[in-house]
């Protein structure tokens, strides 16, 4: 009985599906997207609209498999970031970056896969880039973290604090690796790049029984394993207990300022990098 | 009947002989509740004090070493398996969201399998089911609670606990206590009260309530509290303790001055009438989603060399409590981790909350972050060490929140900065950590499970299950799982032989001794 209920709902979605990309077809509205701080947005690659009924199917979906930690409308909950302001739902085109995610989940961040079917995929997108749209037209001021919000700090303080107190010269210069850095980054993301870079790798080199050393970009390690890739991209790992390595993670230092930091010296820091574009 | 192949004679006698065995087998009493013997594990902690530590000695630190996969079972879904199993009469029951499985506890033979999927109600986890007199009792995503058939999983009834249609969802594990099954709800999604109902087990008729706050719309009041994880219960005291969620709105604290009771609290209430016995507060005006849920660890043992009925958290704000459980008076309040957002400790033992560290719309730093210090997986009491054993998470986050945000639900936004995941073994009785094992990046989900022998089983970041020296965190076993461990451990012992169960995304694993 549910799987036919399924089957039903299913050629139904299709249907309408199909109905949204003639609608798609038909209409181009003007993308939006200037911030009131004068900051440029991203503008959602694919700004169209999208039957009620599609919309309405994938806001079910969305609350049952996404909203604990996207929030209801898509907007940010528990642990998970605000879809309308992500980059990859800007880029999206049809589902094209999106159905991936939700279908392989990105186990690195804790997100679970999602078996779905293509119709509920594409009705989640449609949710999701409808919630996208009302965000950036909403009036009474915008929901969730504005470049215009993170604008409290003073640059000069936080100039003084870069080079001085927080230590960030030591290992960063505005004229060398963060040069320009406000221009790749904007906002949120370039306050969160800011105090923890996430995607910044470790090295690690591995001295084997033989005396042989071996460096590389650390790639995997627990209690029991050591995992690198090679200078000729090769993913190569050894018991932890038959080798010594060495890892260099320059990106600890921004752990330990963590129980350093005041919020004015968060602020000052984001108003500095800020003026380096 | 013609008897006159003898072996069919016997065949027949042995068969009625089991079957009369199987008669007995109707499933969980109060008796087994009160006292599970060794080939149980009958309620959502094992037994009722949220202790998870069992007397069970095979598995010792000299031969884990030894331990091998006595059998895997597969539910072939994707969705993490975040429920603690039970198991009753050599039948293990555990659940995702819509999904119970029967499970035979020795060979991990699938007996039977209900799947009921719902469209309403957010399916973010299950944690598991409940068992009284042949009947399992499930919450379902959209708010049912629904008595099955133990034997073959039919249903025997649903009764509907709360209105999905308004923001409510269940995903935990009720708790039988008498002729009561006590269920929680999930909800911090809209400006809703949480509650306890007890349910009668034979008819799913409402016995009692308790809401955790004022009714919805009364004015400076806060709304929340949800009571969505399992709590325990001290049948000498006939009290029980169920902890609260936390106020709405979220992460904006204007609308409801002052300390916003009884959310982020632990409660003591009479399991007969539901009345208030006394509460404690972890979390008073939480604004950084900080429930108070995580297990309310019972424990009889000497504090500064007097005898006490003490309850334990490892609360999810970064606070490890011990309390006098007859009347809730505190007797240590201890950060287990990095803690950021407190002005110190109050006469009540209750953290005093830093106004400066409210969500503010230029963002704040807070540690821990919004997953906590710890959260729903099962920390262990090891009575062999006392140590109360937790998968801690020291973590940063910053917290947002301005007018535009309004004053419904979630009312702001928050952004983990880096995490990680550490055992902690606490002196329960100076706070001190005697012994840490790190776990990785990002975090562990696993809970703790400790024995006798000096054991205590969890799992890394990495997906490792680890075999802990309880005495000293040194790793004595291991045994890569291939996915996010998201559950808690449990242990028996069938037919001589102890087992562990793990489970790791969508598989429950089997661990043993190899058999002679």
């Amino acid at each position: 009985m549910n799987l036919a209920a399924t089957s039903r709902r299913s050629v139904l979605s299709a249907g309408l599906w199909l109905l949204a990309l003639a609608v798609s077809f038909a209409q181009e509205p003007t993308p939006q997207g200037q911030a009131k701080s004068g900051v440029k947005q991203d503008v959602p690659a694919a700004p169209k609209s999208y039957p009620p009924d599609l919309v309405q199917t994938g806001a079910g979906l969305f609350r049952q498999d996404c909203s604990f930690c996207h929030g209801r409308n898509a907007g940010g909950g528990e642990s998970g970031p605000d879809l309308t302001r992500s980059k990859l739902v800007t880029a999206d085109v049809d589902g094209d970056k999106i159905a991936p995610v939700v279908r392989n989940g990105r186990p690195d961040r804790g997100m679970p896969p999602f078996d779905r079917s293509d119709d509920q995929v594409a009705a989640i997108v449609a949710f999701i880039h409808t919630q996208q749209i009302r965000a950036l037209t909403r009036t009474g001021g915008r929901k969730g973290v504005d470049p215009s919000d993170l604008q409290t700090g003073n640059a000069e303080a936080g100039k003084r604090y870069f080079n001085g107190a927080g230590g960030c010269a030591t290992c960063h210069s505005p004229t060398g690796d963060l040069a320009g850095i406000a221009s790749r980054h904007q906002g949120l993301e370039l306050e969160r790049q800011m105090l923890y870079p996430r995607h910044a790798k470790s090295k690690v080199t591995v001295t084997l029984a033989s005396g042989q050393t071996v460096a590389g970009t650390l790639e995997y390690l627990d209690e029991f394993t050591v995992g690198l890739v090679d200078a000729t991209g090769w993913y190569r790992s050894w018991r932890s207990r038959d080798v010594k390595f060495k890892v260099d993670s320059p990106v600890d230092a921004h752990v330990a300022l963590f129980d350093k930091y005041t919020d004015d010296d968060i602020h000052n820091l984001m108003a500095y990098l800020q003026t380096l574009r | 009947m013609n008897f006159r192949n003898p072996f069919v004679f016997v065949v027949s006698a042995l068969l009625a002989l089991a079957s009369s065995g199987l008669t007995q087998a109707q499933g969980v009493d109060e008796q087994t509740l009160l006292h599970p013997p060794g080939d149980s594990w009958p309620g959502y902690h094992g037994d009722y004090s949220g202790r998870r530590h069992s007397s069970i000695r095979q598995i010792t630190p000299e031969n884990v070493k030894n331990l091998s996969l006595a059998w895997a079972f597969q539910t072939d879904r994707p969705v993490p398996i975040k429920s603690s199993p039970l198991l009753i009469d050599g039948i293990l029951y555990f659940t995702t969201p819509d999904n119970v499985w029967a499970v035979d506890a020795r060979s991990g033979h699938q007996i039977w399998h209900y799947s009921s999927p719902t469209s309403q109600g957010e399916h973010i986890g299950q944690r598991g089911v409940a068992a009284y007199a042949g009947s399992l009792f499930f919450l379902s995503p959209d708010a049912h609670l629904i008595a099955l058939n133990g034997k073959d999983g039919s249903v025997r009834w649903q009764v509907t606990v709360a209105d999905v249609s308004k923001g409510y969802w269940t995903s935990m594990a009720p708790l039988v206590v008498g002729n009561h099954v006590l269920i929680g709800v999930s909800g911090d999604f809209d400006n809703l009260s949480g509650y306890i109902r007890s349910i009668d087990p034979d008819t799913g008729a409402t016995q009692w309530q308790w809401d955790s706050t004022p009714p919805v719309g009364t004015a400076d009041q806060t709304t929340g509290g949800m009571t969505w994880m399992t709590g325990t219960y001290d049948p000498d005291l006939h009290l029980i303790y169920w902890g609260t969620g936390n106020p709405t709105p979220v992460l904006k604290g204007s609308t409801r001055p002052g300390d916003d009771l009884y959310t982020c609290s632990i409660v003591a209430l009479n399991p007969d009438t539901g009345k208030l016995a006394w509460a404690f507060q972890p979390s008073p005006h939480d604004t950084h989603d900080w429930d108070a849920v995580e297990a309310p660890v019972l424990v009889d043992a000497d504090f500064h060399g007097q005898p006490k009925k003490m309850l334990m958290q490892s609360s999810r704000n970064g606070y490890f409590f011990v309390l006098d459980r007859t009347n809730g008076n505190s007797l240590l309040t201890v950060p287990f981790g990095p803690v950021n957002w407190s002005l110190g400790v109050d006469k009540q033992g209750r953290p005093i909350p830093n106004p400066a560290k409210e969500p503010a719309p230029d963002g704040r730093l807070i540690a821990p972050d919004e997953g906590g210090l710890t959260n729903y997986r099962s920390p262990s009491f090891d009575t062999k060490n006392g140590l109360f054993i937790v998968d801690a998470h020291p973590s940063w986050s910053v917290y947002f929140a301005k007018p535009a945000d309004g004053v419904y639900g979630w009312a702001g936004a928050d952004y983990d900065v880096w995490g990680k995941g550490v055992i902690e073994a606490i002196d329960y009785q100076t706070g001190q950590i005697r012994w840490s094992h790190e776990l990785g990046p990002e975090g562990s989900g696993a809970g703790v499970l400790t024995t006798d022998s000096g054991l205590a089983f969890t799992g890394d970041a990495m997906g490792n299950f680890l075999a802990l020296d309880s005495s000293d965190g040194k790793t004595l076993w291991h045994a890569g799982s291939g996915s996010h461990i998201v559950s808690s451990p449990i242990t028996y012992e069938l037919d001589g032989r102890q087992y562990v169960l793990m489970s790791s995304g969508g598989v429950v694993f089997a661990w043993a001794l190899p058999e002679a």
